[in-house]
């Protein structure tokens, strides 16, 4: 029986993501987007996913060995060339949030043995902690480096009492030996997907955010449905000229939107929004 | 350190081989079954001076095992982005060991080869057990080792299958069939050897063997058929060792990472695995050679073809290498172009020249023929080309998850730890454990196919005079 | 809902807090296994709880005193995390890191679960009832301490719970409500009053063209940052605003400017005088100023300005060229220009800027008035302390009640406060958690959780018309032994004057009768129980009104001659410590989730370190980690090096709030506290303490430990195009899809 069932699902088994347009025949696409120029770099959005996500904290000893398990981090860049050539870093740093891309074709999602983290139809790149068996082969994959491993068992040791009161009972809480990563907070898009099919209509744009998007104090990050057109990421996708399908965006050159790491055809479902430096100044 | 209990049995030691020949056609047939009997009973003090160490070796890794995993991975010092650690590299240089067995046995035999008859046996066994220990590296470096059988596809209520296009399904699936058939052509080629054991042995060792040679009887129709059945198997496996250091290199060549997404790898690979598994062999035919007085059948001139095969092995590697450099260097790639400066310069640049020096330039050692013949070089020799071995895969794994497309998680100084260290040392300890009993219960020499070739060397000096 | 007997119990119903045995349910139920409490089925939950479903309870956010709107969810009985209150005009329904570790602060391990009281070295547990004997025997109906006597010592305060303090006070004819905040504004608001007549103006940074910033991190640990973010971003879209900063050492703001300078700590006033020089040119701007100050400006010279300054000439007349053209435009000063001996003149001079680009009404407002003055906030500082420290050496002080403070952490060491302490003869503190401060007081009594506890708080800083906050429980008590602040409080009051409390049973009867009977000035026609409960659900009343006239004083700003700061040969380096937005003063370092957030600028966490600039640790050949002893006059610390290149190069700075030795497990033993190396320098005008006038020399240990950071060996992005920079004038903002809007 179930050998009948791979014979007939052999196609759906096969990678041939991202489909040209895909998800615009769905209903749901989720997708990003950040605004540098926005961004002060807070780490507002790397707590709230902490609160949000079951995250442990993972303690000075851990975090000095590059075991910490924030799935959105805010990396820290000083200027190249130019901009660093005097004493100062004269135009401030450069603040850049990176979570997990959701790539439409995800290194990651081919690579792992046993399927534990593949493609929902609503354009996530999703992560089962059950069939996980941590091979890691994802991580090493990741062109983000954006998979963070449970090299301890943090149950036992990042929630002493009562601090695990706080845990989401919607997330569940990881154990050792499984590869976690940002989930787009799929337990609050489910329910609203399923708030909106009881009610027989589609999620309503801004109906449901992120964690990281809804703590933003500068409301850098924008969450939404791509598939829908009136959606406030659709609309800044298609003024920015990004297509999700496309590996190299021909678009005018005062536009901001742009994707990391987009020549390695990842397909990423976040785009970025160049920060902007007054030069006069 | 000689054991010197009963003279008249090691008489053979003394026995001049001539410097010429791959063996004495004179040895009869009555003493090869005795010399190889006799080393499965009474070995020299060092087999269980080097028994005892690996048991000790393997001790230290079962401690750090079971650590870890009581733990999590964490206690190897593992960590965003070396995931991976010495476990992986050390399962590719097992992978890698396990190729000299095949290509002895199984090439050279389609080959006729002859020279490779006394060898082969114990080339064969290496394969086994070096495939053995590199699926235990897969099990160890998994995060939830107790779930690893949801990588094999079975029927199951639930239909998940897993993923085939995933590298490390191949792998498992590659080297799980080489792995069943690896032993079965071990087994099949022992069983008329078996029997002979089974001839001379007494009380429960006669039963064992009684089972093992599995009606053996020598009759013409049992040589023919287990002829055809040799040759079909040598031919079977050929294809699939090949394959098998393939898809391990496909598990690297498939992934996206600058340093890895190279289409040479798998001849890379293969290369690199025949290369350390011909240094493998030098190695472990001086340690039986003389641990169990082996001296009239491994012979000077066999060790000096094998020296010379690995010489040639060694130039087919290290081109494959410079390949390798020169296609990052000279591709548009400015990824891989840091990965591989990043690799030369960077925190591992002593172990990458170590390595270059190790397997492209030691190797010109063995085009000596005096060095060739003297064994405390050649065992030196072949020890640092497998250091080399060793240092290439972890050239492979370590400065590359240091130094991947994303530079905020580049690591600057990332080393592997005492469990780390103490598992691959504790793979060691389990390869040579497993290999020194395989040698004492099993006939380390291939009774049978000695005596033939001793009969056809012996046919063709007749005939020469 | 319109009941009006409703009672707390009910009230806690009705809010969706069921008992016990569904708070602890799903999550390991071992008290329920042992018989302790029964097993309650979900099929008949109480009211208000659908299993499985998050409810969001208002509140108000107490982790600073910027006074957040927040929502609670609430599912199940627990509290699980912390949203910002879309209905709060302060927050605009974000909220920040150090928010949302609000939650940490009520589920925190370390919490003291019952009072405690002192037996010779140590701190007993000892029942509520003795510890409320002790209490009242001291300052109950038969104390007979008055005045002076007795001292209240907290932390910024707003609301009814500073109005209980002061009528406890009163009780005893004492006024004696001491306010310290190691990180006060007092000097920048003191020079806010004297140049435009309020403390603290609003700043509309959104309307703003330009803003010029001398260390005002505002977008950090300034004091509204989630609002002033919200700011910051709608000041960043079309026509998007300039900001440059100009600071020793880059704060997060600074690192967010358009243009950074460094600058040599101190001399932001002379720069900002120069400046002023540099706009009276233009004749438009002349009348802003009185002919001496004009003619006492002249020495400002930008050749001068610049020598003294450590900035390029060309600088000064750049930025005077930038604030001439984009108006209108905002001049801040801030902590890093204010903390010395001349930092009042600082500010003044720097405010003088916003006189004379007439920003008054456009950018720079003031508060508008608020109608419960007593609610507003007391705004601490350290020369409160230095008072408080003085009584209590004199011995007058005979009984000190510490709410919210830790001086004993944070007091300098010149102020020998916990030396002291032992000369009060009775110390009783009001703490969540035990720390430095409590475990040398007689009495301590574990309160309630700003998660389990009713309050109202009024910002200082109010961007729009006036807010009261609500704050009320979001989820039930996780400890029996713990009480409600206003709760002691009012027990004490009772004790005082049993006839004036008689009619609150508790706090929340005292506190839903004060908000009511506050209904009239919100002009609502509800009746009282609708309008707490409105109040309740939304978390805030808002009242509009208009923003207050800004004065004009120009000349409270002192031109003398310009000054160059003196250097010290013995401590050549200028330290400036750093204020990280989520540990503050050390209060917060208790919170995991803040020790693990890394600092923005530098990526580490649970760690003190010290920033010096890449070429003079190659001078000194240091390299990062290498452990340095900071010292100063009056200490020293070790920490590890850090090169970080957004620092003046003879300035090294460190942050502030590490390094506790008492206050948990998540924030002891982590880094070095730095408020024991300040020097005693004081603000030439308030007196108040200057705190980034303190000099310090740097040696090598010779040990070496790795810097715990997330940065990874390079901080640089080799050429992956991972943050892509823009020119202002390329961008074509207003052409973009935004949500924030003006």
């Amino acid at each position: 029986m179930s050998l009948s069932n791979l014979i007939k699902n052999w196609s759906s088994l096969r990678v041939k993501r991202p489909y040209e347009d895909q998800y615009k025949d769905k209903d749901y696409k989720w997708a990003m987007v950040i605004d540098l120029d926005a961004c002060t770099g807070c780490n507002a959005c790397t707590t709230a996913c902490y609160a949000e996500n079951n995250l442990p904290v993972v303690g000075r000893e851990a975090f000095s060995k590059g075991q910490a398990m924030h799935w959105i981090r805010i990396e820290r860049y000083w200027g190249e060339g130019e901009e660093m050539k005097g004493r100062f870093p004269d135009r401030g740093a450069q603040f850049l949030p990176m979570l997990c891309q959701q790539c439409e074709s995800a290194p990651c999602e081919v690579v792992c043995p046993v399927g534990a983290t593949h493609h929902t139809p609503d354009g996530l790149n999703s992560q089962v902690y059950n069939r996980c068996i941590g091979s890691r082969y994802c991580s090493a994959n990741c062109p983000y480096k954006v998979r963070y491993f449970n090299w301890w068992q943090y149950p036992e040791r990042a929630w002493p009492n009562p601090l695990e009161l706080q845990l989401n009972p919607d997330v569940t809480v990881r154990s050792k030996g499984v590869m976690e990563k940002c989930t787009f907070c799929v337990q609050r898009l489910t329910e609203a997907k399923g708030r909106a099919r009881t009610e027989g209509r589609r999620v309503a744009d801004g109906e449901v955010v992120t964690a990281c998007a809804q703590a933003c104090p500068t409301s850098a990050i924008t969450f939404g449905n791509l598939a829908d057109d009136k959606s406030q990421v659709a609309r800044t996708w298609e003024r920015q000229q990004i297509k999700l399908a496309s590996d190299r965006q021909e678009k005018d050159e005062n536009l901001r939107g742009y994707r990391i790491l987009e020549d390695l055809r990842t397909y990423p479902s976040i785009v970025y929004m160049e920060r902007v430096r007054d030069s006069e100044a | 350190m000689i054991h010197t209990t009963d003279e008249s049995d090691i008489e053979i030691e003394r026995r001049f081989v001539p410097k010429a020949k791959d063996i004495n056609e004179d040895i009869a047939w009555a003493q090869i079954n005795k010399d190889v009997l006799r080393s499965m009973e009474r070995p020299r003090l060092m087999y269980w001076v080097i028994f005892l160490a690996s048991l000790a070796l393997f001790s230290v890794g079962v401690y750090c095992e079971v650590y870890q995993y009581r733990n999590g991975l964490g206690a190897a010092d593992l960590e965003n982005p070396q995931v991976w650690g010495l476990y992986i590299a050390t399962f590719i240089f097992w992978i890698g060991m396990s190729h000299s067995g095949t290509l002895l046995s199984a090439i050279l035999h389609i080959m006729h080869a002859d020279w490779r008859k006394p060898i082969y046996r114990f080339a064969e066994a290496m394969t086994t057990f070096s495939l053995m220990t590199a699926g235990l590296f897969v099990l160890v470096h998994l995060g939830r080792v107790w779930q690893f059988y949801y990588v094999v596809a079975y029927p199951n209520e639930r239909w998940t299958w897993p993923n085939f296009n995933s590298p490390l399904v191949w792998d498992a699936t590659a080297i799980g069939t080489y792995l069943t058939s690896s032993i079965v052509f071990l087994y099949f080629g022992m069983i008329p050897d078996l029997a002979i054991c089974r001839d001379n042995a007494k009380g429960f060792r006669k039963k064992f063997y009684w089972f093992l040679s599995a009606g053996w009887q020598g009759t013409d129709r049992q040589w023919a058929n287990f002829r055809v059945a040799y040759m079909t198997l040598a031919c079977f496996l050929i294809p699939l060792a090949v394959s098998v250091h393939s898809i391990v290199a496909s598990d690297f060549a498939v992934s996206q990472q600058p340093g890895w997404h190279i289409t040479s790898f798998p001849p890379y690979f293969v290369a690199g695995a025949l290369y350390s598994g011909c240094a493998a062999i030098i190695t472990l035919f001086i340690i039986l050679r003389y641990v169990f007085r082996f001296e009239a059948y491994m012979t000077m001139p066999i060790l000096d073809k094998t020296c010379r095969l690995t010489f040639a092995i060694a130039m087919v590697w290290t081109y494959l290498n410079l390949i390798e450099y020169a296609s990052a260097w000279y591709g548009n790639d400015e990824y891989a172009k840091q990965a591989l400066i990043f690799r030369a310069t960077g925190t591992y640049a002593p172990y990458w020249w170590a390595m270059n020096f190790l397997g492209s330039i030691v190797p010109f050692v063995l085009v000596f023929k005096s060095l060739r013949n003297h064994l405390p070089t050649m065992m030196v020799v072949s020890l640092l080309l497998n250091v080399g071995m060793w240092l290439e895969r972890f050239m492979i794994i370590t400065p590359t998850l240091a130094h991947g497309y994303y530079p905020w998680t580049w690591t600057g100084d990332w080393w592997p730890n005492w469990v780390q260290i103490g598992i691959v040392a504790g793979s060691f300890g389990w390869f040579s454990m497993l290999f020194m009993l395989f040698c004492k219960i099993f006939p380390a020499v291939s009774m049978y196919e000695v005596k033939e070739m001793v009969y056809h060397r012996f046919m063709a000096s007749k005939a020469r005079a | 809902m319109s009941n009006s007997n409703i009672d707390r119990r009910d009230f806690l119903r009705v809010l969706g807090i069921s008992g016990a045995a569904a708070t602890l349910a799903g999550c390991g139920n071992t008290s329920i296994e042992s018989g302790a409490e029964l097993v309650e089925s979900y099929v008949q939950p109480e009211d208000f709880v659908v299993p499985g479903v998050g409810v969001f309870y208002a509140s108000t956010c107490t982790q600073c005193g910027s006074g957040c709107g927040i929502m609670g969810r609430v599912r199940e009985g627990r509290l699980l995390k912390l949203e910002g209150n879309p209905k709060s005009g302060i927050s605009g329904g974000k909220i920040c890191g150090l928010g949302q570790a609000g939650v940490q602060v009520h589920y925190n391990p370390d919490r003291l679960t019952t009072p405690m009281m002192r037996e010779g070295e140590t701190l007993k547990p000892v029942s509520w009832d003795k510890a409320m004997a002790v209490l009242t025997a001291r300052l109950g109906s038969s104390s007979a301490l008055s005045g002076d006597q007795i001292a209240v010592l907290t932390g910024e305060i707003s609301g009814h719970q500073k109005v209980l303090l002061g009528l406890l006070l009163e009780s005893f004819n004492s006024t004696n409500h001491v306010v310290y905040d190691a990180l006060s504004p007092t000097i920048g608001r003191a020079a806010c009053k004297a140049v435009l007549g309020v403390e603290q103006p609003v700043l509309q940074i959104d309307k703003a063209r330009l803003i010029l910033s001398f260390g005002n991190d505002f977008l950090g640990a300034g004091p509204s940052p989630v609002h002033m973010a919200a700011q910051y971003a709608r000041f960043r879209k079309a026509p998007r605003g300039t900001l440059i900063q100009i600071e020793p050492r880059m704060t997060l703001t600074g690192a967010n400017a358009d243009r950074w300078y460094a600058i040599i700590p101190g001399t932001e006033g002379v720069f900002a005088l120069g400046l002023a020089h540099s706009l009276l040119q233009h004749q438009e701007y002349a009348h802003a100023v009185s002919a001496d100050i004009a003619e006492a400006l002249k020495q400002y010279d930008k050749d001068t300005v610049s020598e003294i300054t450590g900035v390029h000439a060309d600088a000064l007349s750049h930025i005077a060229g930038m604030l001439w053209e984009r108006s209108p435009n905002l001049v801040l000063s801030g902590p890093a220009a204010e903390g010395h001996a001349h930092g009042f003149d600082n500010a003044a001079a720097i405010l003088l800027l916003n006189l004379i680009l007439d920003n008054r009404g456009k950018t720079l407002q003031g508060q508008a008035s608020h109608p419960f003055p007593q609610l507003t906030p007391i705004t601490g500082s350290t020369g409160a302390l230095t008072r408080l420290n003085q009584a209590v050496t004199a011995g007058k002080c005979q009984a000190l009640v510490v709410i919210g403070s830790n001086p004993v952490f944070t007091a300098p060491t010149f102020v020998p406060f916990a030396n002291n302490l032992s000369k009060v003869p009775f110390k009783v503190a009001f703490v969540t958690q035990l720390d430095e401060t409590a475990r040398q007081c007689d009495l301590v009594l574990p309160l309630l959780s700003p998660m389990e506890d009713f309050g109202t708080h009024v910002a200082g800083y109010q961007p729009a018309g006036v807010d009261l906050m609500i704050q009320q429980p979001l989820m039930e008590r996780l400890y029996p032994e713990t009480r409600g602040l206003g709760d002691i409080l009012l027990d004490l009051l009772k004790q005082r004057k049993p006839d004036a409390y008689k009619a609150f049973p508790d706090y929340y009867a005292y506190i839903k009768t004060a908000v009511t009977k506050a209904k009239p000035v919100f002009r609502t026609t509800s009746s009282d129980d609708n309008f707490w409960e409105d109040a309740l659900r939304n978390g805030v009343l808002h009242l509009d009104g208009p923003p207050a006239a800004l004065e004009t004083h120009a000349a409270a700003v002192k031109v003398d001659k310009p000054r160059s700061v003196v250097t010290d040969v013995h401590y050549p380096f200028y330290f400036v410590p750093s204020v990280k937005a989520d540990l503050r003063d050390g209060r917060h370092a208790n919170l995991p989730w803040l020790q693990e957030s890394p600092d923005p600028l530098t990526t580490i966490v649970w760690d003190s370190w010290v920033e010096i600039h890449p070429t003079t640790a190659a001078e000194m050949q240091i390299r990062e980690g290498d452990i340095l002893e900071v010292q100063s006059a009056t200490g020293s610390v070790m920490a590890k090096a850090y090169l970080f290149p957004g620092i003046q190069p003879d300035t090294v700075s460190m942050p502030l709030g590490q390094g506790h030795t008492a206050y948990g497990r998540y924030a002891d033993g982590m880094g070095v506290n730095t408020f024991k190396i300040f020097d005693p320098v004081f603000d030439e005008h308030t007196g108040e303490l200057a705190l980034y006038a303190t000099r310090v020399i740097i040696k090598k240990t010779g040990e070496h430990a790795n810097v715990v950071k997330d940065e990874g060996p390079t901080a640089l992005q080799q050429g992956r195009k991972l943050v892509v920079t823009m020119a202002a004038d390329q961008a074509q903002l207003a052409k973009e899809i935004s949500r924030v809007t003006q």
